[in-house]
């Protein structure tokens, strides 16, 4: 086979070049640490990357999002149990005031004591989070919430809550309104209230009752009649509701609701059921402030008034209670959250490492392997084309 | 006469012809397109004698010259598939390298904008976070009109080169139709005029780098050329001329035109017939990848564009009013033809984000109905509308008005997505001006008794002038309710719709009497329900009839295009070494080799020497009969 000179010549630069330029590629991934310089050396692998990347981006920024609520959900909750703790101070003296041997200067003083709780719960309840906003006015978190007007205090805020975006699939309350926390604070068991009536002649009592199924609960004020200490009859305002026979201690159900009756009843005594109603912490604390400061509320009264006031007591703690377990709640969801976050990123950038990152063993064994092709081509070269037979003639 | 001095003369003479034809061979090694030339010796004619036919010596009948007509052609096609595909691979490479990056490019400045929508939506009256979204928002947007940027610089490029490789193909043309003239002169005689068919060997090698080539060979010794899809260049001494004319639609793009040689008209339009070649790649690559590029990143920001500003309008800035639109994007694109004869003016807008492709379009004037063409697939899209400003065609996610009347035959190029990257930026300036809380708020009544809950309003229609005006949904009875008076039947969860643009929907057991409120959202500054519902509709899939979401988009465009540039340096990198095979079979013919030439060398110069001997011993044997007669 005949070879051309110019072609031998020609091919051979075009090798040489060629296994330059590979060692170039090759030398440009070692130097960067990439191997998948542009899409069009693996566009799938590119693509997939440019996602990774995008998702690694977004989950740090939720837990960045996390990180901040939770700071601001510690503040609550510690609101929440400075609330707590004044409230059960005025519970304490609550309990204190519930004495008919005390002397006017001695209401006078429990009345000021108690002043200074209600304002101390007005301030917490205004309390601002990291950024100065405030903790409890829901949406309009730049209003303060509370406003205390002599002894009556107002809700100002919304009812609405914004939301925070702490994982891709996960949005949580920012914080609480104050009208849940404070103000709409329902009595009784949620949804009834039982009393036993002031005529009341018998010594049956009453208990606070269970719901059994809500959605046959219909809101209204139901009396239960006992003709005689055996029967008895519940009417409401639409009428005669349900009937029957009773020993103590009995349970009287109707519309979804329980109750039990202990005692023995007479003639004529009823008992009410009447739709929960909200009373606010505030208000609690006032109503008995006023009944402390009226000269003329004699020691029945008053032991009525405490009895209600500490049921009300209670139903606060036990509301800010249930804030603060889900403030704890959402607490646990962002740590959780956030360990979960942390853990795929390693992962995700795992991934993105062995889609675009050099395989230092595999590329540094690959530059000898091409020098020694370039040496060899070079050299090979350098001794074929010295010959010539025109070298060779005299 | 038959002898000695004569015969040996004229072997002298065809040695040294010989000598003096590989002396023209050494000096032509590294000369490109030469081809070896050999010399034929033909033995003289015989004289007949009366004791036998002598031979009266040798001469040089001719130079042959070693080519091969196949092996050429292989070698031109392989180097027009070779060039090709590599102006396509490095003209797409540019782009894919743009896009490349995985750090700073589109899709981590798409995240970015959605991250700082999160960090403002956790405290929407810091107005720091504010200024972050907008100065991510302008992050974004210079980035894209970068990329748009770029994209036209490589385009100008690409146009520049197809002028000049217009005008090398016209240089070379011209200068083979000369060397088939001259050629043509000396082939009568007999005599083949080896240089001047390496010239035109040469040229028409030069020729293919640039567009196919096919050749035909005539009787008069000249070859016919023709290019691209047999379009002819060269008959005989006369060369066509290719010029590049203005895009009908578009005048910075080049097509390519040809004048034929003795008419005066407008130049015909033959860029469908150009393939193959450097030029060849340059038009594919334009249509295949620069514009659809362009088109698809106009997709994607008029994605974002529409998906926040109209967010932006259904919700409320920290004062309390409906936001204006965060983002400017180009508008649609339509050019009316340079041939157009008729007074039409068109105009279109976008409509439909999910029905919009990352095609271009064409409208024409067919005999007085208007059609519209896929540029792409060359399928005609059905339109809806008669095309008037109350009553617009629709097709494609645009509406069309066409005013005035057009002609049969003009047409209209409609780009829905081509200018929309170049123009898109940020119009807002101040933090404040974004919109983080809904519009609309709904409520329920502190007096009611029962169980109903009212949801979240969603706004339908920002531009209904009523939007924010309170409305009462008042419960007659627990089935029953009422708005402004007409009564409505209460089904829970089911959805309530507004004639001032929002719906929402009540769920649970109201009670007579409740009332729910529906009603602006001003002062609910720490609201961020809109960002949310912002951020939402970013990563939905809002493009391509709900398939795609702008990131999916982004990641395809960039896959697309690594795919088209990975394909053409694969193709490249095959056709090179095809090319260099074909190329080495050539040379391995008609490549002259330098040992080859020594050893004929000594050879003519053996044989010269010979003959010079033969002299020699004839002018010996004239002495000796000379000097016998002297002595006699």
């Amino acid at each position: 086979m005949r070879v051309s000179t110019l072609g031998f010549q020609t091919d051979a630069s075009n090798q040489m070049q060629s296994l330059e330029a590979e060692i170039t590629q090759t030398q440009t991934e070692l130097s960067t640490g990439i191997a998948l310089q542009n899409a069009a050396d693996n566009p799938a692998a590119m693509a997939q990357v440019t996602q990774l990347n995008a998702q690694i981006s977004a989950s740090k920024q939720y837990q960045t999002n996390g990180s901040a609520l939770n700071s601001n959900l510690q503040i609550e909750e510690q609101s929440l149990s400075d609330a707590t703790t004044t409230m059960q101070s005025a519970r304490d003296l609550a309990v204190e005031a519930n004495n008919a041997a005390l002397t006017p200067s001695q209401r006078q003083d429990i009345s000021t004591q108690l002043q200074q709780l209600l304002q101390q719960m007005v301030s917490t309840a205004n309390s601002t989070d990291s950024n100065g906003n405030f903790l409890f006015s829901g949406e309009t978190n730049t209003t303060q919430p509370f406003s205390q007007t002599g002894s009556s205090v107002a809700y100002n805020g919304s009812t609405s809550v914004s939301q925070v975006q702490i994982s891709s699939n996960q949005r949580i309350s920012s914080g609480d309104s104050g009208a849940n926390v404070f103000m709409n604070i329902p009595g009784g068991n949620g949804t009834f209230t039982t009393a036993v009536g002031a005529a009341n002649t018998g010594t049956a009592t009453i208990d606070t009752g269970t719901v059994t199924n809500a959605s046959q609960w219909v809101p209204d004020t139901y009396t239960i009649t006992f003709t005689d200490a055996t029967d008895y009859t519940v009417t409401n305002s639409a009428g005669p509701v349900t009937s029957g026979t009773y020993t103590s201690p009995g349970t009287i159900t109707f519309n979804g609701i329980s109750t039990t009756v202990t005692g023995t009843p007479a003639a004529g005594d009823t008992f009410t059921v009447a739709p929960a109603g909200t009373s606010s912490a505030f208000s609690t604390i006032s109503n008995l402030i006023t009944a402390l400061n009226n000269p003329n509320l004699s020691s029945a009264q008053l032991t009525s008034q405490v009895g209600t006031t500490l049921e009300q007591m209670d139903a606060a703690v036990s509301n800010f209670s249930n804030v603060s377990a889900s403030v704890g709640a959402r607490i646990n969801a962002i740590t959780a959250s956030g360990t979960t976050a942390t853990a795929s990123q390693t992962a995700m950038t795992g991934q993105v490492t062995s889609l675009q990152d050099v395989d230092y063993a595999a590329a540094t064994t690959q530059l000898s392997t091409q020098e020694l092709a370039l040496q060899a081509a070079q050299e090979s070269y350098a001794s074929i084309a010295k010959m010539s037979l025109f070298s060779y003639l005299q | 006469m038959a002898d000695l001095l004569s015969t040996s003369v004229s072997g002298l003479i065809a040695f040294q012809n010989a000598l003096s034809v590989t002396s023209n061979n050494v000096a032509n090694v590294s000369t490109p397109g030469y081809s070896v030339e050999t010399p034929d010796f033909t033995a003289e004619p015989g004289e007949s004698t009366g004791v036998g036919y002598f031979g009266t010596g040798v001469q040089i009948s001719n130079v042959t010259r070693s080519y091969s007509e196949l092996l050429a052609t292989q070698m031109r096609t392989s180097q027009s598939s070779y060039s090709n595909f590599n102006t396509y691979a490095t003209t797409a490479a540019q782009v894919d390298n743009m896009l490349s990056d995985t750090t700073t490019g589109l899709s981590a400045q798409l995240q970015g904008f959605s991250n700082s929508l999160q960090t403002l939506a956790n405290s929407p009256t810091l107005a720091a976070s504010g200024t972050a979204v907008l100065s991510a928002a302008q992050s974004l947007t210079q980035s894209v009109q970068g990329y748009a940027t770029q994209l036209s610089s490589i385009d100008q490029n690409v146009e520049g080169q197809i002028t000049s490789n217009v005008q090398e193909i016209n240089t070379l043309a011209s200068n083979i139709a000369t060397v088939n003239g001259q050629i043509a002169q000396i082939s009568g005689s007999g005599q083949s005029p080896n240089s001047l068919l390496d010239q035109r060997d040469q040229l028409i090698n030069q020729l293919s780098q640039y567009v196919s080539v096919n050749t035909a060979t005539q009787s008069d010794g000249t070859l016919d050329v023709f290019v691209g899809n047999g379009q002819s260049l060269v008959t005989g001494g006369t060369a066509q001329t290719l010029t590049t004319i203005p895009n009908q639609y578009n005048p910075t793009q080049f097509d390519v035109g040809l004048t034929t040689v003795g008419t005066s008209g407008a130049p015909v339009d033959i860029t469908g017939a150009i393939s193959g070649g450097s030029l060849g790649g340059l038009i594919a690559v334009r249509s295949q990848v620069i514009d659809p590029t362009l088109n698809s990143l106009g997709q994607i920001s008029v994605g974002i564009a529409n998906i926040v500003n109209q967010q932006q309008a259904a919700g409320l800035t920290q004062s309390g009013t409906q936001g204006q639109p965060l983002f400017a994007v180009g508008g649609v694109q339509v050019s009316p033809s340079s041939n157009n004869t008729g007074t039409a003016q068109v105009t279109a807008t976008r409509t439909n984000l999910s029905a919009l492709t990352g095609d271009s379009y064409t409208l024409a004037d067919n005999g007085g109905t208007w059609q519209l063409t896929d540029n792409t697939s060359q399928q005609t899209i059905l339109m809806g509308g008669t095309g008037t400003a109350i009553d617009p065609f629709t097709a494609a996610g645009v509406s069309i008005v066409v005013n005035g009347t057009a002609n049969s035959g003009d047409s209209y190029l409609v780009e829905p997505t081509a200018t929309a990257a170049a123009g898109f930026s940020v119009l807002l300036t101040s933090p404040t001006q974004i919109a983080s809380a809904a519009a609309v708020q709904t409520g329920a009544a502190s007096a009611n008794t029962g169980t109903g809950t009212i949801a979240a309003a969603t706004v339908t229609d920002p531009t209904n002038a009523n939007l924010l005006t309170p409305t009462s949904i008042v419960f007659t009875s627990p089935t029953q309710y009422q708005i402004n008076g007409t009564a409505y039947t209460y089904t829970p969860g089911a959805a309530i719709s507004s004639a001032n643009g929002w719906t929402t929907s009540i769920s649970g057991t109201p009670a007579a009497g409740d009332t729910f409120t529906v009603g602006s959202n001003a002062g609910n500054v720490g609201d961020n329900s809109n960002l949310f519902a912002m951020i939402d509709g970013l990563n939905a899939n809002s493009l391509n009839g709900g398939t795609t979401s702008l990131t999916g988009a982004t990641s395809s465009l960039l896959s697309q295009v690594g795919a088209q540039t990975q394909q053409a340096q694969s193709n490249a990198s095959a056709q090179q070494a095809v090319n260099t095979s074909a190329t080495d079979a050539v040379n391995n013919l008609s490549g002259v080799n330098l040992d080859e030439e020594a050893a004929n060398m000594v050879k003519y110069q053996q044989a010269y020497q010979a003959c010079a001997q033969m002299i020699q011993a004839s002018t010996t044997m004239f002495n000796t009969l000379i000097t016998a007669l002297q002595t006699a």
